[in-house]
């Protein structure tokens, strides 16, 4: 059961029910894509899977390797081998980002982690991204362009090395360069030991990041899966086209 | 019980064998002492305090005349003398000064570091000449500790003369009485210091403590003085003081209140003459039943005068802070620059802040600037670092450091800052 399960999941925020009974599948070794038109519900499933306070779920579970994370807290997810890359990363004044990573890979790994260590960590994820060191030195996400900001939520899941990592929008606002930095920081998580599903708009991404498999959400629930052709159909043909053929299915 | 009358404030004058004139000074405040009534919440500076648990009216405590070996200090100071970087210090245990390291070479060019009593003896006129010029019988408080007070340090700077490294008192509080002591820190022309007066105690029954310090600063002076406390459960602490700041003297204050069940703050300098600045800095952060009261005011009086004070805290649990900050610019004031901000961190629902910033303006060429803000800890800050493992109480920490961080960062003395980290973060984890 080496794999991240979503099932029949139900969930709303101030009474607007978002998730109308989600289930998909994200076995451990592969990349799979979410795709959707905008209100779809994809961010809010990437924020319910890491455990967002402001959202209620109603109904499902989450599965992580067989065991539902449903009742823990953000941070025994997170601790648990989950991490979302945020669509908006949040500033965090006052904090520099060094302390902060070291902080959450003792929390991750449970232990005291030496600065050597530490270092050799992250100089391998700065070398990756193509990243200055002084960055570390700066506040968490303060004053960062969008694009830094994203790659700064590259650089976290590098050093954390999370079993699963889902990736909400990570492109959006990216040129063309940034977003090639970005699949790199994600291709290189790639292998036996990872899982990772890549919310996203657009296919630009995909061609950086080429997923196992595409799930498309639409009005709260995946409407369609399929290779990584789905992908590829969906940017030629469009929503529009998608959305007809459900209707007509139903 | 003992009162607080005549009779007792004779026999602390007689036991400490005081000259003449403090008796009667500590007699007129006496006097002071008895016209003037508690505070209560009528009085707008004392509109958010609840004093009806306040062990007002306490019997005073009576040096006993202890001393003690380095080895035989309470716990609580070694644990200090470990992580400082003071150069020499005095330890008072309730009203006794029981142990004093001095620097000879410092003492060899003039500088006086010792006891009120013992100072009284050595260097009268020095004495004489600022003890009551900053707190004598402003309230009721201040009247009790000037009538009453049974200890104090002293510290005297020579013109001209740099010490680079900090000077410490540490003082223990024993409870179950009333201990009132002072501070009395004279610095003459271009003098140099840096002077850290640390509270510390156990968890004690209701005690009430009354701290005062004085700062006379010469034309020239500069001095970094640092007021901590970190008291431990059950001590009311009340503290006044006020800096006199003559003609381009500096001062760079920090006023810390960590511990204590209430504790109350009353700083103010005075800028005297053209040059004078005034770094006021605070932090607090109460937590259970904690309340703090933060009253302050930068009083411009000459012209061409700086001040600049940022006080920063949290609260958490059921805890109380308040700040009430007053920039007061006389009618000669020109082209003075003042600065106030009070920034606050509510991290539980039913822990509150009020903050009152207030501005009184006398002259017209001036800048000044005052502002506020006081809100509870960001969700989505603690729900993003929380997503990448760190438990809620541990981002709660990193952003009550970050909050106070401005302040932390602003203290140059490395070892105090440290020491004040290291409270913050046990605090958070409480």
């Amino acid at each position: 059961m080496n794999q991240l399960e979503i099932r029949d999941l139900w969930a709303s925020i101030d009474g607007e029910t978002i998730l109308k009974g989600v289930n998909l599948v994200v076995p451990k070794g592969q990349v799979h894509a979410l795709m959707g038109p905008n209100g779809a519900g994809k961010s809010t499933l990437g924020k319910i899977l890491a455990g967002d306070p402001e959202y209620t779920v109603e109904r499902g579970d989450i599965l992580l390797d067989g065991e539902s994370i449903l009742d823990l807290s953000p941070d025994e997810r997170a601790r648990k081998g989950l991490f979302l890359a945020f669509q908006y990363p949040v500033e965090v004044p006052g904090v520099t980002i060094a302390n902060f990573l070291r902080l959450a890979l003792q929390a991750k790994l449970g232990r005291e982690v030496g600065v050597a260590e530490f270092w050799t960590k992250v100089k391998k994820a700065l070398e990756v991204l193509d990243w200055d060191e002084s960055y570390l030195s700066r506040h968490l996400n303060e004053g960062f362009s969008g694009g830094e900001k994203k790659r700064n939520e590259i650089l976290q899941l590098l050093v954390l090395e999370p079993a699963y990592a889902v990736l909400d929008e990570t492109d959006s606002g990216l040129d063309i360069d940034a977003l090639k930095v970005v699949a790199r920081g994600v291709n290189a998580m790639r292998g036996p030991n990872f899982g990772a599903l890549v919310i996203t708009h657009y296919q630009r991404l995909l061609n950086y990041i080429v997923p196992d498999r595409v799930h498309v959400m639409m009005d709260g629930r995946i409407v369609a899966e399929g290779g990584p052709e789905l992908a590829l159909e969906l940017e030629a043909k469009g929503y529009e086209w998608l959305r007809e053929r459900v209707k007509e299915e139903a | 019980m003992q009162v607080l009358d005549k009779t007792q404030v004779e026999a602390i004058s007689r036991a400490l064998k005081e000259p003449g004139w403090l008796l009667e000074k500590r007699l007129k405040a006496l006097e002071a002492f008895a016209r003037l009534s508690y505070p209560s919440k009528k009085d707008e500076a004392w509109r958010y305090t609840d004093l009806s648990e306040a062990p007002l009216e306490q019997e005073v405590e009576t040096p006993k005349g202890l001393s003690l070996s380095r080895d035989e200090l309470p716990e609580l100071v070694k644990r200090r003398l470990e992580k400082t970087d003071v150069s020499g210090f005095l330890v008072f245990v309730g009203p006794d000064l029981v142990y004093a390291e001095v620097p000879e070479e410092l003492s060899a060019k003039g500088l006086v570091f010792t006891s009120l009593a013992e100072a009284l003896k050595t260097h009268p006129g020095k004495v004489e000449a600022t003890l009551f010029r900053g707190v004598y019988v402003e309230d009721k408080f201040a009247a009790e500790n000037s009538a009453f007070f049974t200890h104090g340090a002293f510290l005297y700077v020579p013109a001209g003369l740099e010490v680079e490294k900090p000077l410490g008192v540490f003082k223990v509080l024993e409870g179950g009485k009333a201990s009132a002591g002072r501070s009395l820190i004279f610095l003459e022309d271009n003098a140099k210091a840096a002077y850290i007066e640390e509270y510390l105690s156990l968890d004690l029954p209701p005690t009430l403590h009354l701290s005062a310090t004085e700062m006379v600063l010469r034309p020239g002076a500069r001095l970094r003085h640092a007021h901590v406390q970190t008291l431990g459960d059950g001590v009311w602490h009340f503290h006044r003081q006020r800096a006199l700041l003559e003609r381009d003297a500096a001062l760079n204050d920090l006023v810390v209140n960590l511990g204590g069940r209430y504790a109350r703050s009353e700083v103010a300098s005075e800028l005297l003459g053209p040059g004078a600045e005034s770094e006021m800095l605070g932090l607090y952060f109460g937590h259970g039943l904690q309340h703090f009261d933060h009253y302050t005011l930068q009083h411009h009086v000459e012209h061409h005068t700086r001040s600049d004070l940022l006080y920063k805290g949290a609260v958490k649990d059921e805890a109380r802070a308040v700040f009430s900050g007053l920039i007061k610019l006389e009618r000669g004031a020109q082209k003075t620059d003042a600065y106030q901000a009070n920034r606050n961190l509510i991290l539980s629902p039913t822990a509150r802040v009020d903050s009152i910033p207030q501005l009184e303006i006398g002259a017209n060429d001036v800048r000044c600037t005052h502002g506020s803000t006081t809100a509870p800890v960001d969700e989505m800050q603690l729900f993003y670092l929380q997503s990448r493992g760190l438990s809620r109480s541990l981002a709660q920490e990193l952003l009550v450091k970050a909050h106070l961080a401005d302040v932390l960062n602003r203290i140059p003395l490395k070892a105090l800052r440290a020491h004040l980290e290291a409270v913050i973060e046990e605090k958070v984890r409480i």
